[in-house]
């Protein structure tokens, strides 16, 4: 049994907000997708939560500063951060912007235990802060220190650390003994489980309704019985709930190690010639653990300088690191890598650090699995071919997108509602595609819509109807009674300058929505049609459509084409 | 006559596969996509072969493009829709078309835009359902069907008339400049279900001729639809 795993993680509370603040007093939110992903104190005070509506917000506090996501931004800025805690802590690892990870025993060793480490990170980090040109927004910054034998644990007490720090106003970090992590997470709600581990809401919600409220509840539970309700997932929220950072023992064996390094004869200094051979590595790196049936979780990044001058970086992701989050993770230690060339040349405090790519190439870059466990999550289908489909069909729905815009790519989301454009939304294909994929595989039909019309639906459906005229036989317009009676049984249906004999018809099918609401009410009168048109040669014409009566005009909405 | 030719292009591809995986390629995907069993005997091939081009014209066009469609974006191949004004997203559902692996795409009426777009949906769908612009240069049109031939996508086409524009009118429009393999000429003899006011739309009887290249003899098919 290998001795429990000690991490630390350092979180700073709402990140991307407190960096697009102007200042520290002002209330400001980063929205994404119409709701607020972070909002600065100033903003909280107000009331402004995290995953409101934006209209909510700004109606909670009217002078809201809204700004839009902005990934590279946060990014840019937390490597302050990552740099002042690399100075002390040597391999670290960045989750996203406001959150670092690293394996305490080692640092904590040295600096003297678990809270006088934390402390040292902590003031470190206010001197880099206070050096640098973010000093004014991150005032009111929020920094919090957890440490603990599982990544979850931890992860808790960071964020237990951090909102003390700002209610207190002092920093305290937050140490749970080693081994009695599984004690101390069993009080904990099942909610943290969404909120730290990505667990999905609806699980969490389901194990509430179950009657596992706490973790203790899950973990009271046996593994097996889990397991037979959840699949993989019970196994992995078991293991969540008792604070047990090792992935359970694998069935296949590891695969062999990889060795995934590339040496430049000739020194390169141009970023995207970098980017581009991490790209071909990072393809060959997955492929080898996705052909042996395992995935990579934490990887280490390395970049070496002429100069011998090392980055070195852990990149942690749960569900396992594609290609594009390779990628992505080294695009990122790269500029930070760069950054810290240029600003060291300026200032003389960090003099260990100024060499930069700008004076010397890179001969080196490896990328080392550290973490490596059996995939479970994503099985390819019997010839592989079915995930590769989805893959170009992303790819080139990008393209398209760059090629026309995104409001031109769509696709459709089932809203509901008893008129044919209301039941599905077309929405940007590019957007559905970052909020949510899990729309996917849901079979709904309008059918439990009342007042729905009957199937089969019309093939075409106009946005914009056309508008006809539709005459009795005595040639006057067919009107409808305050009964839903028709005045006549219609005889001809003229559209533009074409006459339709109508030979039979359905209806008609009243419509009343919202009587309630003024501005958005509507009654209407729908008829389906049955059209000859009326030509010279030998085979008529047939059409069947729908034809409604809204404000005493007739409009053909639909075509059964 | 239908199981000879069936069972031949499945050892085909079976033989097609082995070649492939002896010479260390990857696994080539099926060469023909999956259609109901219900209009299956309308194509030459009884599948949509990839690479080919069907047209589907007439009153009944644009609903038998969408169950032609609809078996293979059930099997994991994806649908672009690209051009077509007006799609009725809840017939499309009917039909059985996967709407989570179906992507609507709007370019601009222009022939080369068009073509540009086309053939970038080529690259990333098994499956297009097009509606050619009225004017459609033959170079543009040459190119999208090389493209179309060299990625093995299947292209549909069809008739996207305003209702008021008279027919004849459609003809002479930028689908002629397409060479199509498979012609799927539709036209509704009778709808039945509606009668003077009682019942609503349910079937439809329509005439289907099938000719084009691929097509060895012209032949006419009375169908059934409950669309």
């Amino acid at each position: 049994m290998p001795a429990p795993r000690r991490l630390a993680v350092l979180r700073c509370l709402d990140w991307s907000a407190v960096v697009a603040a102007k200042n520290s007093t002002t209330p400001c939110a980063v929205v994404h997708a119409q709701r607020v992903i972070s909002r600065t104190p100033a903003a909280m005070r107000y009331g402004v939560q995290v995953g409101m509506r934006r209209r909510h917000a700004q109606a909670l506090c009217p002078d809201i500063e809204i700004v839009a996501h902005q990934p590279s931004r946060d990014r840019t800025t937390f490597d302050t951060v990552v740099r002042s805690v690399n100075e002390l802590v040597p391999l670290i690892e960045v989750g996203e912007p406001g959150l670092i990870v690293f394996a305490a025993r080692g640092p904590s060793r040295y600096m003297g235990g678990d809270g006088s480490m934390a402390s040292k990170i902590f003031e470190a980090l206010k001197t880099s802060v206070a050096d640098s040109r973010l000093a004014a927004s991150l005032v009111g910054l929020a920094v919090g220190v957890g440490v603990a034998d599982s990544r979850l644990a931890a992860q808790i007490a960071a964020h237990a650390s951090a909102v003390a720090s700002r209610t207190a106003n002092l920093f305290t970090p937050y140490v749970v003994e080693p081994d009695k992590t599984s004690e101390w997470l069993a009080p904990q709600s099942v909610r943290v489980l969404s909120e730290f581990a990505n667990i999905n809401r609806e699980t969490i919600s389901l194990l509430e309704r179950l009657g596992l409220n706490t973790l203790q509840d899950v973990c009271a539970l046996s593994e097996s019985v889990l397991a037979g309700r959840f699949g993989e997932l019970g196994v992995e929220l078991h293991r969540l709930a008792r604070g047990d950072e090792q992935y359970p023992l694998a069935v296949v064996p590891h695969p062999p190690e990889h060795l995934c390094i590339e040496k430049f004869d000739e020194p390169v200094s141009d970023q995207q010639i970098i980017i581009n051979s991490v790209q071909r590595m990072a393809g060959a790196f997955t492929e080898h653990y996705s052909v042996h049936g395992s995935v990579c979780v934490r990887i280490v990044i390395v970049f070496e300088s002429e100069a011998g001058n090392r980055s070195e970086r852990l990149w942690y992701r749960p569900q396992g690191l594609t290609t594009s989050a390779i990628i992505e993770n080294a695009k990122w230690q790269l500029e930070a890598w760069l950054s810290s060339g240029h600003e060291s040349h300026v200032g003389e405090n960090r003099v260990f650090e100024s060499h930069g790519l700008e004076s010397h190439g890179l001969v080196r870059v490896q990328l080392i699995a550290d973490e490596v466990r059996t995939d479970t999550a994503r099985q390819l289908r019997l010839w592989g071919g079915s995930t590769q489909t989805d893959e170009t069909a992303t790819q080139a729905i990008g393209r398209l997108s760059e090629l026309l815009g995104s409001s031109a790519v769509q696709v459709a989301k089932w809203q509901g509602g008893r008129d044919l454009l209301d039941s599905y939304e077309l929405v940007s294909a590019t957007h559905a595609q970052t909020t949510d994929s899990a729309n996917s595989g849901e079979q709904r039909s309008a059918q439990n819509w009342r007042g729905a019309l009957p199937n089969p639906s019309p093939s075409v459906v106009y946005a914009e109807p056309i508008q006809v005229q539709i005459n009795d036989h005595l040639g006057k317009l067919l009107s409808v009674s305050a009964r839903h009676e028709l005045s006549a049984s219609p005889v001809v249906v003229i559209i533009g300058s074409t006459h339709y004999k109508v030979n039979s018809w359905a209806g008609p099918w009243p419509v009343e929505e919202r009587w309630w609401d003024s501005a958005r009410s509507r009654r209407l009168v729908r008829l389906q049609l049955v059209c000859e048109k009326i030509t010279t040669d030998s085979a008529p014409q047939i059409l069947a459509m729908l034809a409604i009566l809204e404000h005493g005009e007739w409009t053909v909405a639909a075509l059964y084409n | 006559m239908q199981l000879d030719t069936e069972q031949r292009v499945t050892e085909l591809s079976i033989k097609e596969l082995l070649v492939a995986q002896q010479l260390g390629a990857k696994p080539q995907v099926v060469e023909r996509l999956a259609v109901a069993d219900n209009i299956r005997d309308l194509l030459p091939d009884s599948g949509l072969v990839r690479g080919r081009i069907v047209r589907c014209s007439g009153d009944a066009g644009l609903s038998l493009a969408l169950s032609l469609c609809s078996l293979a974006t059930q099997q994991g191949s994806w649908l672009g829709v690209v051009g077509v004004d007006n799609l009725g997203l809840v017939s499309a559902v009917e039909h059985g078309i996967a709407l989570e692996r179906t992507v609507l795409v709007h370019p601009p009426k222009t022939s080369r835009e068009w073509s540009i777009t086309v053939a970038a949906a080529i690259e990333g769908f098994d499956l297009l359902i097009v509606a050619v612009p009225e004017r459609l240069s033959v170079s543009d049109a040459r190119r999208v069907q090389t493209r179309l031939q060299s990625r093995r996508a299947v292209m549909i086409i069809i008739d996207n008339t305003p209702l008021s524009q008279s027919r004849s009118t459609s003809d002479s429009n930028g689908a002629q400049q397409f060479l199509a393999d498979v012609v799927l000429d539709t036209r509704t003899k009778s709808w039945s279900g509606v009668n003077g006011g009682a019942g609503y739309l349910q079937h439809r009887d329509v005439r289907i001729r099938v000719s084009g290249r691929r097509v060895a003899r012209e032949r006419n098919y009375l169908v059934t639809r409950a669309d």
